[in-house]
């Protein structure tokens, strides 16, 4: 249950947050114009766990189906970013950013590639913002629709290293007046974490070292 | 046996048989009806019910059911019995019952129609039993709960106040001009000069009060909001020009230029120092209490949850877990444990319900409390959902589950053991169940029925013209002899019970009941031997549900505590800041003035500790000699605390008193609980007095009291000036769940636990009590044989014995720890050897090299420190070992663990604990060399 | 003759936005879609297009190399950049392309600036 090698110390797990909580506020305002209401998002949970321990939360976590609309990212870190809201919520999420415009085939129609679009816009958001604060260049795959449960989505290399610890990044949003929720979630290894970490000690002794209005 | 003929039908006897005794005498209320008169009136109340109503047997016989239901029970649950008497089936309920002193329970009421051979039920059997105790648990979950929710409000609500009324400190940060603007009260809690904030301070103002341990993640957090990060909400300590702590709860955001750039960081900022305290109480509780915690917004996908939460449910810590996640570990047949409000559901304030752990397979019983709230729109600013929130506690509720249904099989199997035994009773000897023999005047068997060989496996034919002793066990051939001469002549047994031998070499319980007629000896011997093993299962049923109770007590007392633990942990940290202060200052002169007080709250601390798990430890009594002035002095400090200001404690103790030989757990607890019974009656304060002393109780005073015997015992007087008690409550305050508390401040277990206890370890209880003057509890215990009363692992606190160049050799694989040990016994005057695992030490064993000790940890690699002291105890057979262990497993069972001259320490140890634990052991070494 | 405006990105739902945001603006011009980079280049094969709208994030050739091949052909045509991924590096890439960078989700307000500047343009260019 406990790792005995904490890859962030608090301080980094706070500054981690902080990103995520700046990224998720930029993917927010991109999905707020998609969809044309309010977005709420929660307070994002960072939370680092070794593989073991991420299947156990894995299997607790994601046991219904699940629509995903993930995006591989590479660069100085690299890892996966997932978009997940439960599969009954799918078609209300694409009513959404068509403003109510399309009729029920159509709609169907459009859903696969809706849900990549909106995906991709929002996780876009998220971790070009985050690339920019750490000042490194991150390539971003083409967003992928999934379907499944939580064990598929993610799944994070094909060879499995007994050793590896899994970044999770849980952050919860909701559209008003919709009945549409659901989660961003990042999912880093071992050696991503590493270079990430040296990144938020870099970005850390910019916010610190300059003063908290330091850009 | 005395039950026999206090007013039970005999024709429901004849129907029951032997298991009603077993019933009536086995502590559960009971009661029965006639069926077959109108109004279904009662015909018998054992002495359960009668302890449990408080109205005698003789009262209630002949007066209809329903005559004991209160005032406001509910009608519903009337028609409900009276249908189900109709209808003649079980039920189980629960009543509002009065009792005689007018005071109301919750009664869950089990009925069972007894059904004689032709299938109609003569007579309804009730079972009673006194669900309050239920209830108070369920109170203080819910003044958890509601606590919970009255913090957040609290917190929120302070914070609006503070906004609102001015008290609230607001800032504002121009970006662009570099300057930070700050009102008076954020200037107060900054400790900053109020007309420099109001004309503009350096930015950096901003973080220089803030607490070094805050500073860094509040900077990080600003140059998120600069960044683009839509709020901010941070709680963080600023320290005051004063050095006074406070933690601060700030809300803010940016306003930002149409490319996003912030130009300006504006928010308010409260006090919130005092709710911060309370959470962390809170915190403890739960833990302590096993209280899980959940909040679910609605419109989420996640519930926030405590980590007790996560705990019991079976899954892995955490602070937010996805609804389905949680409804899934519910069993499939119960609802789900998060329901929102918004499908137009609603949940019951209080269910049970069941779980199957994820990790471990087995089924819980939970209890759940929570409350819908539609408040999600007010908090607009704090990043919440638009829906209601839902808020509530969980709890497990398996050990007093699993005695309910222990009880409820019990009464299920009355039925068809009554069915069974209906059959029996119509059929002749040929047929009987029991034995029936007849016996000469001679003592030999004359005849026996068939059941002879059902029950003890012999034949008719070979136990006919035998004598009655070849059957018998042989530690009762003594006891049979004399009951058979009695029976011979004309002395009629009655329930004597005793074993026989069954023809495989097993035993039976048989009891005999005999009658004479001419030269023969008539005897009904009835196999009692079920019946044994189901009083045993009774006993242990009650024993878990004591155990639940008394898990429920350590949540309250923890409540209790959590604010003086806080104090400690403020002495400690504050002690270690000084210190640190001045280290960096360079006055290094007086440190250990603040060391020492910081290790003094820290002791204080971990004592505290130990006693509440010492107390919630379900544990077998242990009697040892014990010094109770030296007891009771460790509890002063205790108790000084739990009792509060208003209450003067008095310790008079007499001197070079004997040591008593009781078990120092349970004394402690004891103690604990009679003075908080003390405070508990001095609403308004007093003075509580603690006396011991020696004490002889005379021969006629031990004759009217049960198994005490004369002779002088070790006295410890608890006495408070408080409202005394009435005789009528006096008589009955031993009694199991008495309580004259009101419900949810006692389980009512606390004085009859002392009694047990007590009377367990050869001592007595008695209580004085005057109305209006004050309540006196005396423990009388046992003086122990020997004259030490020092445990040797007790005496740490002590000056620190010293060694006599001894040689010791040390094995531990931690080099830390095993350096530390080291260091000990070197400054205490120790030769060491040492070496890091069983292969090391066994070549230093097996040298011709002298060893006076043996230390060794018990985890080692290789082999284990058990299998080393064996080993080494081969070749040195009186070399004394002492175990190092980090387990308290372990030492849980260090009787098993131990031979002579073994001892065990506990990681981690104080050095002093060490060195008494060394000198002991060798100091018996040298008396028994 | 009137303007038209080519408009290229792998999501029939992007299209559908950006066509919608231009109509508002631009109500008499022509639109004409294309789902990849060989789609777009065949249409401006068969078509006279005035400018463009070119997503980023496009399976086969992005739109960054896409709007680098149309320089070559077309050093003039007013190209839009959208794309989610606003980072420092992209943006500059659509600078040196001569692309004016939108930020998706495309809305009215966002592309106002880059419509307004493409018609003043091709005003110019065609009198």
């Amino acid at each position: 249950m406990t790792h005995d090698r904490q890859p962030l110390d608090e301080l980094e797990n706070d500054a981690l947050t902080e990103l995520v909580n700046i990224g998720v506020s930029r993917a927010a305002v991109a999905l707020r114009k998609m969809v044309g209401s309010a977005v709420t998002l929660s307070v994002p949970s960072v939370e680092v766990v070794g593989r073991q321990v991420a299947a156990t939360l894995i299997r607790e976590r994601e046991s219904d189906p699940l629509i995903a609309v993930r995006q591989d990212f590479a660069g100085a870190f690299s890892g996966r970013a997932l978009l997940i809201f439960p599969e009954t919520n799918s078609l209300e999420l694409v009513r959404a950013v068509t403003h109510d415009e399309l009729s029920g085939a159509e709609m169907l129609d459009i859903e696969e590639e809706a849900l990549a679009e909106t995906g991709n816009v929002v996780l876009n958001g998220c971790l070009a913002t985050m690339a920019n604060i750490l000042q490194r260049p991150l390539a971003m795959s083409l967003p992928q629709v999934l379907r499944g449960d939580g064990q598929i989505l993610f799944e994070l290399s094909d060879k499995p290293d007994d050793n590896g610890v899994v970044l999770f990044l849980y952050i919860n949003f909701a559209i008003s007046g919709r009945d549409i929720r659901g989660y961003i979630a990042m999912l880093m290894d071992l050696p991503s974490l590493q270079s990430l970490k040296e990144l938020i000690g870099e970005f850390i002794m910019r916010v610190v070292g300059t003063d908290g209005d330091a850009r | 046996m005395m039950e026999r003929d206090s007013g039970v039908p005999p024709e429901l006897r004849a129907l029951c048989g032997p298991l009603l005794d077993t019933l009536i005498q086995s502590g559960m209320a009971l009661t029965i009806t006639d069926h077959r008169r109108p109004g279904e009136p009662l015909v018998f109340a054992n002495p359960a019910f009668e302890r449990l109503t408080g109205h005698a047997s003789g009262d209630l016989i002949g007066r209809p059911f329903g005559f004991l239901a209160a005032a406001d029970t509910d009608p519903a649950v009337l028609s409900g019995i009276e249908q189900a008497l109709t209808a003649c089936r079980a039920l189980t309920t629960d009543l509002r019952v009065v009792r005689q002193d007018g005071g109301v329970f919750w009664d869950r009421v089990c009925l069972t129609p007894v059904l004689d051979a032709q299938g109609t039920a003569p007579y309804i059997l009730w079972t009673h039993s006194d669900q309050t105790l239920e209830l108070a648990r369920r109170e203080v979950e819910a003044d958890l709960a509601a606590s919970r929710q009255a913090l957040a409000d609290a917190k929120e609500r302070a914070r609006l106040a503070q906004v609102v009324g001015g008290t609230a400190g607001a800032w504002e940060w121009d970006v662009a001009g570099g300057q930070l603007y700050a009102d008076a009260r954020f200037a107060e809690l900054y400790g900053l000069d109020p007309v420099e904030a109001g004309k503009g301070l350096p930015t950096d103002a901003f973080f220089d009060s803030i607490h070094t341990d805050d500073r860094m993640r509040i900077r990080i957090a600003v140059a998120g909001v600069m960044h683009g990060a839509d709020i901010f909400a941070k709680d963080y300590r600023v320290v005051g020009r004063d050095g006074a702590v406070h933690w601060v709860s700030a809300r803010g955001g940016a306003d930002r230029l149409p490319d996003g750039t912030a130009c300006r960081f504006r928010g308010v900022l409260a006090d919130v120092t005092e709710q911060k305290r309370v959470e962390e109480q809170l915190r403890v509780a739960q833990t302590a209490g096993g209280v899980g915690t959940f909040e679910y917004i609605s419109g989420f996908g996640t519930v926030s949850v405590s980590e007790q939460f996560c705990l019991l449910l079976g899954l892995h810590p955490t602070t937010a877990l996805p609804v389905r996640t949680v409804n899934a570990v519910v069993h499939p047949d119960d609802a789900p444990l998060i329901t929102s409000l918004d499908g137009g559901e609603t949940a019951p304030p209080y269910r049970e319900f069941r779980i199957r752990r994820p990790d471990t397979g087995e089924i819980r019983w939970l209890a759940q409390r929570g409350e819908h709230r539609r408040d999600g729109q007010r908090d607009r600013d704090a990043r919440q959902g638009t829906g209601s929130r839902f808020i509530g506690v969980i709890y497990d509720i398996t050990a007093s589950k699993d005695a309910e249904e222990k009880l409820r099989q019990f009464a299920e199997t009355l039925e068809a053991r009554v069915e069974e035994r209906t059959r029996e009773r119509d059929r002749v000897w040929n047929n009987s169940r029991d034995l029936l023999v007849i016996i000469g005047a001679d003592g030999i068997f004359r005849s026996a029925s068939p059941s002879w060989t059902a029950i003890l496996g012999y034949a008719v034919d070979e136990v006919k013209g035998r004598r009655v002793q070849v059957f018998v066990h042989p530690e009762d051939l003594a006891v049979t002899e004399d009951a058979l001469n009695g029976a011979i002549h004309d002395q009629n047994l009655t329930n004597f019970e005793n074993r026989l031998l069954h023809k495989d070499g097993s035993l039976r319980w048989v009891s005999w009941n005999t009658s004479k007629e001419g030269d023969l000896v008539y005897a009904y011997g009835r196999d009692i031997t079920e019946d044994k093993q189901r009083a045993d299962t009774l006993r242990q049923t009650e024993e878990q549900l004591r155990q639940a109770q008394k898990m429920e007590a350590v949540g309250q007392l923890t409540g209790g505590l959590a604010h003086d633990f806080n104090n400690m942990l403020m002495g400690v940290i504050g002690g270690l800041d000084i210190v640190r202060r001045r280290i960096s200052q360079g006055r290094l002169s007086d440190l250990d003035r603040f060391m020492d007080a910081s290790m003094a709250s820290a002791q204080r601390a971990a004592a505290l500790t130990h006693r509440l798990l010492a107390f919630s430890r379900q544990q077998s009594l242990d009697p040892k000699p014990i010094d109770v002035n030296d007891l009771v002095r460790s509890m002063e400090d205790l108790l000084r605390r739990t009792l509060g200001e208003q209450i003067e404690l008095r310790v008079n103790m007499a001197e070079n008193l004997v040591a008593a030989r009781s078990d120092a757990n349970q004394l402690e607890s004891a103690i604990l609980n009679l003075a908080i019974n003390a405070r508990d009656a001095m609403p308004d304060g007093g003075i509580l007095t603690i006396e011991t002393g020696r004490a002889t109780l005379d021969r006629a005073y031990a004759a009217r009291h049960d198994g005490l015997s004369a002779g002088d015992y070790i006295m410890i007087r608890v006495s408070d000036t408080g409202m005394g008690m009435p005789p009528d409550v006096v008589a009955k305050a031993f009694d199991p769940f008495f309580t004259t508390k009101p419900i949810g401040q006692g389980t009512g277990l606390g004085l009859s636990m002392i009694y047990g206890f007590v009377k367990q370890t050869g001592g007595h209880v008695r209580i004085d009590s005057e109305m209006w003057r004050g309540t006196a509890i005396t423990l009388y215990l046992p003086c122990d044989g020997g004259d030490n009363a020092h445990d040797p692992g007790m005496a740490g606190m002590g000056e620190t014995p010293e060694g006599a160049g001894e040689i010791v050799l040390v094995v531990e694989d931690d080099e830390s720890v095993r350096l530390l040990v080291l260091d000990v016994l070197q400054e205490l005057g120790y030769t060491a050897l040492h070496a890091a695992d069983g292969r090391g030490a066994l070549s230093v064993i097996e040298s011709s090299s002298q060893i006076d000790l043996l230390i060794t940890d018990v985890g080692l690699p290789g082999l284990n420190g058990r299998q080393l002291a064996e080993i080494a105890r081969r070749r040195r057979p009186d070399l004394p070992v002492l175990f190092v262990t980090g387990y308290a497993a372990n030492a849980a069972v260090r009787g098993d663990f131990l031979d002579e001259g073994m001892d065990m320490v506990m990681k981690p140890f104080a050095m002093d604990e060490l060195a008494a634990k060394i000198r002991g052991i060798l100091e018996v070494r040298q008396r028994n060399p | 003759m009137g303007t038209t405006v080519l408009i290229v990105d792998d999501s029939k739902l992007a299209r559908i936005v950006v066509g919608k945001a231009l109509a508002a603006l631009q109500p008499a011009w022509t639109k004409i879609e294309a789902g990849n980079a060989d789609e777009a280049l065949a249409a401006l094969r068969d078509r006279q297009v005035d400018l463009a709208v070119l997503d980023f994030n496009m399976p086969g050739r992005n739109g960054l190399e896409l709007a680098e091949q149309m320089r070559h052909r077309y050093p003039d045509m007013p190209i839009a950049l959208a794309t989610a991924n606003v980072q420092d590096e992209v943006v500059a890439r659509a600078r040196a392309a001569n692309a004016t960078f939108v930020s998706k989700p495309i809305t009215e307000d966002g592309i106002r600036d880059f419509v307004a500047g493409a018609a003043l343009k091709l005003r110019a260019v065609h009198g």
